[in-house]
């Protein structure tokens, strides 16, 4: 049975762009067109509104959760050009930096994995990418990659922190020496992986090629247990990919089509234990997606199946996606 | 950006055609007005002067009415207008103050008309009357207002705003007496043109100077003003308080506002600084723009729309020298280019997801579909009905929960707690374990766990690792127990599951533990193939080796047994363990090695919503060949590794912390800690911290336990004044004084310093020991009864 269990009004006054749970599933973070950021506690289904953050003098189009063992923060990037690092200071949340280092719309920002520290990817319409690190006492070192993608950075996705070789071998005392990734897609269609250098310099790794039009929204899975690294992505033109890598080198990548959406794609999410995927397209639907034995990629949302479901559209279930 | 877009827009016979263009003027432009017929526009600035002619695919420059020798400051112009009604008048407004008309039908090169230099500052705008041909209005710095009559040398009248500067004068379109002005102050006056003595009325617009205004041409006495608080805002002047229809949020102080001909609710923007965009909002939706132009370089000080009927063309001037025709086709539009919908996959396999309200809301009549949603949460904007546009743009946020088997979580966090993973002897952590699954409808995982404990603690086997535990209760009930719980799980709906998915299910394992059938094995190989491509076809070859070498056995034990076991709803009987034939570890050792067919085993373990279980039954074969534990060790790793691929990789740690030293070996450390550090993570974010702490304590990974210690601190005060030790030195900076003192024989300690934590008093450990041999007291003489352990 349906059980509704409340019904709240988020009362932005615009439309929603991002909403996103913080590391424990406690809170849920929410920007709109409105400018605003709101922060909802959701513990035991409730609603009660937490912080409303004013700040943006734009839409908002994203937001992250940065891990908890750096304190309650969160990053807004906006039509204003500038990212917005929250943080909550005795339960009030307050602004503790702006970065406005972008000539255009910052699209995507996404908190690198918690062993680097605090790095923060932010893909903006100028097409570079910048990232910021905190260097401690409120200070923030920016590095930007220009040109990242012509036209446009739409999404920014971090691999999971994988150490090459074990920690054992690392001489006490060292911090173990992480070789940090992320993808990103952007409006050439294409999806770029890049990769920190020894010498702190970020470059492009590679370059996936396999959509038709803009790249909405890549995720990069979650590494429980797995030995492959996974990216999803999704696009304009419809369609999934699930990239995979399985060589150790990080080299070959091979994609293959989840599924052809009549709609644009605008989200992908993967479950925490990296074997469901989330994706949410223009025809307002979300639908959930699971690998099967033959190494197809199946719709468990579908209720025809019978299976398990999910739907996120009020009046998903009587259409499928076939 | 030369887009060869073309418009052309019907307009009562005239039609405009062009396209996006821009051409480049000799220095920056402050103001641009359009002549009537919409094919020139005149830009006027510090030092330029001349009217353009738009032609189709260029502007061509027809006049520069700055002539002269020494160009007197006259001509620098900060405003300029295009009378309405005759092509050939213009009027200037010069920064020296001076307003100065200019007819183009002069047959000389000057064109210049009437001067007046009536203001004593800057005058910042000029206004014909739009009837009445000879009227023109000024607004300067100086804070008056000057209305003139062009048949006349002085003005007919002088108003005084009573305040700083006037920003902006238009006359309104509705009423033939009425102007509005805007001030520095904030302030917006409505002046009738016959009374000078006084407005009608003024309010407070803005927050800081209204820097525009502009009647709505159509003549609702609507005024959108715009001001340095970076907000355009309009204003219903029709009610005898101003009242505020809309508020535009923009990025920065807005310098120019224009309603858009033919479109009730938008208007152009564009700003004063930072900003060198022109936007049109509609101003129902005032936080997102509906068009921008993005061609200028630096800030944009005058726009227009080209013809007052036609909503596609806008001109503009700018800092940067250039004059530009936009056409609304090529306009960018943020609008579709934001995403409309959000979505994240929470923790607890929960879907938070927003999406764009006016189309659920289109739907929303339609019954939610009652599926296996069971605890959906709704975040929904309420609709106002008052205002017609809410649902334009509006998003309804909504978090679901996925059905417990596909996402959610919560089978973690229970097995997280009540598994057993030390403290009993290995066969009843098994059972417990084993237990706590099978509760949670976990059979596969029961079984798992229900295997182990008969590969390590059968009585046949008395590996030395598991010596101690595998003696006693569990191994004494070890085979009834673990037939009663096969029969007991298969019975419940199983019958009508097919088997054919099951041997993926289980582990490895059971690949060479049990199978026997020839349509398993069958099916087995199936699987393999369309798994898998490189190692498929070699493992093939080896299943059926191993299958030719099991058949010889299947008689002698399955036919004994069966009777026993045979359960009426099963689809086939139980059947025997069966020994491997010793080339059995190898070849699975490759297997595991290959990620393809780990994968596969993954992907059929997820078609089997229910998990599935194994056939196991025992036979006095396996304890009778009395195989080393050992030899099963390469199976359970597998097995780990299974799991954890399957994203279960609270599994694979259970039973590497349960087995300990029997498989640890066999799994190279680095797996082992990628393990522990994945499961302690998703611990924590389950804030399941005793449980995290329990895996950290019984970790063997060295740099898994360490992790314990990673944020303990010792914090260190000092002796006598009781404050904190802050540097780290013997000497307390507060009060100068030696820290650790020894209280017995009054030196400083250096090395081993033992203190009573009732006290703090101490010292060396030698003479703290003696002296508490022979008193209780505090050596200090403090009185405190110390206590040495």
């Amino acid at each position: 049975m349906v059980s509704v269990i409340n019904t709240v009004d988020t009362s932005h006054e615009d439309m929603i762009h991002d909403a996103q749970m913080d590391y424990y599933g406690t809170r849920l973070a929410t920007c709109s067109s409105d400018r605003s950021v709101k922060i909802f506690d959701v513990r035991n289904g409730g609603q009660i509104l937490i912080a409303d953050l004013r700040g943006h003098e734009g839409p908002v189009w994203q937001v992250a959760w940065a891990h908890p063992m750096y304190g309650n923060i969160l990053a807004s990037c906006s039509y204003d050009r500038k990212v917005i690092i929250w943080k909550e200071e005795n339960g009030t949340w307050e602004k503790t930096h702006e970065h406005s280092g972008h000539d255009s719309s910052v699209n995507s920002v996404c908190w690198a994995p918690h062993d680097y520290g605090l790095i923060l990817a932010c893909g903006s319409s100028d097409g570079a990418i910048s990232l910021l690190t905190y260097t401690g006492e409120g200070q923030w070192e920016v590095k930007k990659i220009n040109n990242a993608h012509t036209i446009g950075c739409n999404a920014v996705s971090w691999a999971p922190a994988v150490v090459p070789g074990s920690l054992i071998d690392q001489p006490s005392g060292q911090k173990p020496s992480y070789i940090k990734k992320f993808a990103s897609g952007g409006c050439d269609n294409l999806i770029k992986l890049w990769k920190e250098e020894e010498d702190g310099q970020w470059k492009e790794e590679q370059k996936l090629e396999a959509h038709s039009d803009w790249v909405r929204d890549v995720a990069w899975a979650p590494s429980i247990g797995l030995p492959t690294s996974t990216i999803a992505s999704c696009s304009q033109d419809g369609r999934v990919f699930i990239w995979t890598c399985d060589d150790a080198s990080g080299n070959m990548w091979s994609p293959k089509l989840l599924h052809k959406f009549n709609d644009v794609v605008w989200h992908v999410s993967w479950s925490i234990t990296a074997n469901i995927l989330a994706v949410s397209g223009g025809d307002n639907k979300v639908t959930l997606w699971k690998e099967s034995v033959d190494g197809q990629w199946v719709c468990i949302s579908d209720v025809n199946k019978g299976q398990g479901f999910v739907s996120a559209s009020v009046t998903e279930g009587q259409q499928n996606e076939q | 950006m030369e887009k060869m877009s073309r418009v052309t827009t019907a307009l009562g016979g005239s039609a405009l055609t062009g396209r996006t263009m821009n051409c480049h003027l000799d220095a920056p432009a402050n103001a641009i007005s359009v002549c009537r017929d919409a094919a020139q526009v005149v830009v006027a600035g510090r030092s330029i002067f001349k009217i353009y002619a738009i032609e189709e695919e260029q502007f061509v420059e027809k006049l520069n009415l700055r002539v002269g020798r020494k160009p007197s400051l006259n001509l620098s112009c900060a405003d300029v207008v295009w009378h309405q009604m005759d092509e050939n008048l213009l009027a200037t407004a010069a920064t020296n103050g001076v307003v100065v008309t200019w007819n183009l039908g002069r047959p000389s090169r000057n064109k210049q008309d009437q001067l007046f230099t009536e203001h004593k500052r800057t005058v910042n705008k000029v206004c014909f009357h739009p009837t009445e041909a000879h009227v023109l209005l000024s607004g300067s710095q100086d804070g008056f207002m000057k209305c003139f009559d062009l048949r006349r040398k002085d003005s007919v009248s002088t108003f005084s705003g009573q305040s700083e500067s006037v920003r902006d004068v238009q006359f309104s379109i509705r009423d033939y007496f009425t102007f509005a002005s805007t001030f520095e102050n904030g302030n917006v006056q409505l002046w009738d043109i016959r009374r000078p003595d006084r407005c009608e009325r003024m309010f407070t617009a803005h927050n800081g100077p209204v820097f525009c205004c502009d009647w709505h041409p159509e003549d609702r006495g609507w005024l959108a003003t715009g001001g340095r608080d970076k907000m355009v805002k309009v204003w219903d002047m029709t009610t005898p308080r101003a009242k505020e229809m809309h508020c535009v949020q923009t990025i920065a102080s807005v310098a120019r506002v224009k309603w858009r001909p033919e479109c009730r609710h938008h208007l152009a923007t564009c700003s004063m600084m930072v900003d060198h965009n022109i936007y049109v909002w509609d101003v129902r939706r005032p936080f997102v723009p509906a068009a921008m132009f993005e061609e200028h370089r630096d800030v944009t000080t005058g726009i227009a729309w080209r013809h007052p009927h036609d909503p596609c063309f806008l001109l503009s001037g700018s800092k940067d020298s250039t004059l530009c025709q936009h056409l609304f086709r090529d306009a960018s539009q943020p609008v579709e280019r934001a995403n409309p919908e959000g979505l994240c996959y929470g923790l607890f396999g929960d879907v938070a997801f927003a999406a764009k309200e006016s189309l659920v809301a289109a739907e929303s009549g339609r019954k939610p579909y009652a599926g296996d949603r069971r605890h959906p949460i709704f975040f929904k904007r309420k609709l106002d009905p008052a205002e017609p546009f809410s649902g334009l743009a509006s998003s309804a946020l909504s978090v679901f929960e996925t059905e417990s088997g596909g996402g959610s979580m919560s089978w973690f966090v229970d097995t997280a707690e009540r598994y057993a993973l030390a403290g009993r002897p290995l066969a009843e952590l098994c059972d417990h374990n084993a237990k706590v699954a099978r509760e949670l409808g976990r059979n596969q995982v029961a079984q798992t766990w229900t295997m182990l404990r008969i590969i390590y603690c059968s009585p046949g086997l008395v590996p030395s690792a598991s010596l101690n535990h595998s003696v006693g209760k569990g191994s004494s009930c070890g085979l009834p127990l673990m037939n009663s719980f096969n029969l007991k799980d298969m019975a419940p709906g199983l019958g009508s599951e097919t088997r054919l998915d099951r041997s993926k299910g289980d582990t490895r394992s059971d690949t060479v533990l049990l199978d026997s059938s020839a349509t398993l094995i069958t099916n087995e190989d199936n699987e393999e193939t369309e798994g898998s491509d490189v190692p498929a076809d070699y493992l093939l070859g080896d299943v059926e080796g191993e299958e030719d070498e099991l058949y010889p056995l299947d008689p002698e034990h399955v036919h004994p047994e069966e009777p026993e076991y045979v359960l009426p709803q099963e689809a086939f009987p139980l059947r025997h363990e069966i020994l491997d034939t010793p080339s059995g570890p190898e070849h699975l050792q490759d297997k595991a090695d290959s990620p393809h067919v780990s994968g596969s085993e993954a992907d059929a373990a997820s078609l089997a919503p229910v998990d599935s279980f194994s056939l196991l039954s025992i036979s006095h074969a396996l304890y009778d060949s009395r195989l080393p534990t050992d030899f099963f060790s390469v199976l359970v790793c597998d097995m780990l590794r299974f799991y954890a691929e399957q994203g279960d990789v609270q599994m694979a740690v259970s039973v590497l912390i349960v087995l300990g030293e029997r498989v640890r070996k066999d799994i190279d450390e680095q797996t082992q800690e990628h393990w522990y550090t994945s499961y302690i993570d998703l611990l924590q974010r389950f804030c399941l911290w005793n449980v995290s702490n329990e895996v950290v304590k019984l970790s063997t990974s060295r740099a898994v336990s360490c992790l314990n210690q990673a944020s303990t601190t010792l914090h260190v005060n000092c002796s006598n004044c009781k404050r904190p030790m802050s540097s780290r030195g013997w000497v307390c900076d507060r009060c100068h004084r030696c820290a650790s003192m020894c209280a017995v024989c009054h030196h400083v300690v250096k090395g081993l310093f033992v203190w009573c934590q009732g006290c703090s008093h101490g010292g060396h450990l030698q003479h703290i020991m003696k002296w508490l041999e022979g008193s209780s007291h505090c050596p200090a003489g403090c009185g405190h009864l110390c206590e040495y352990s």
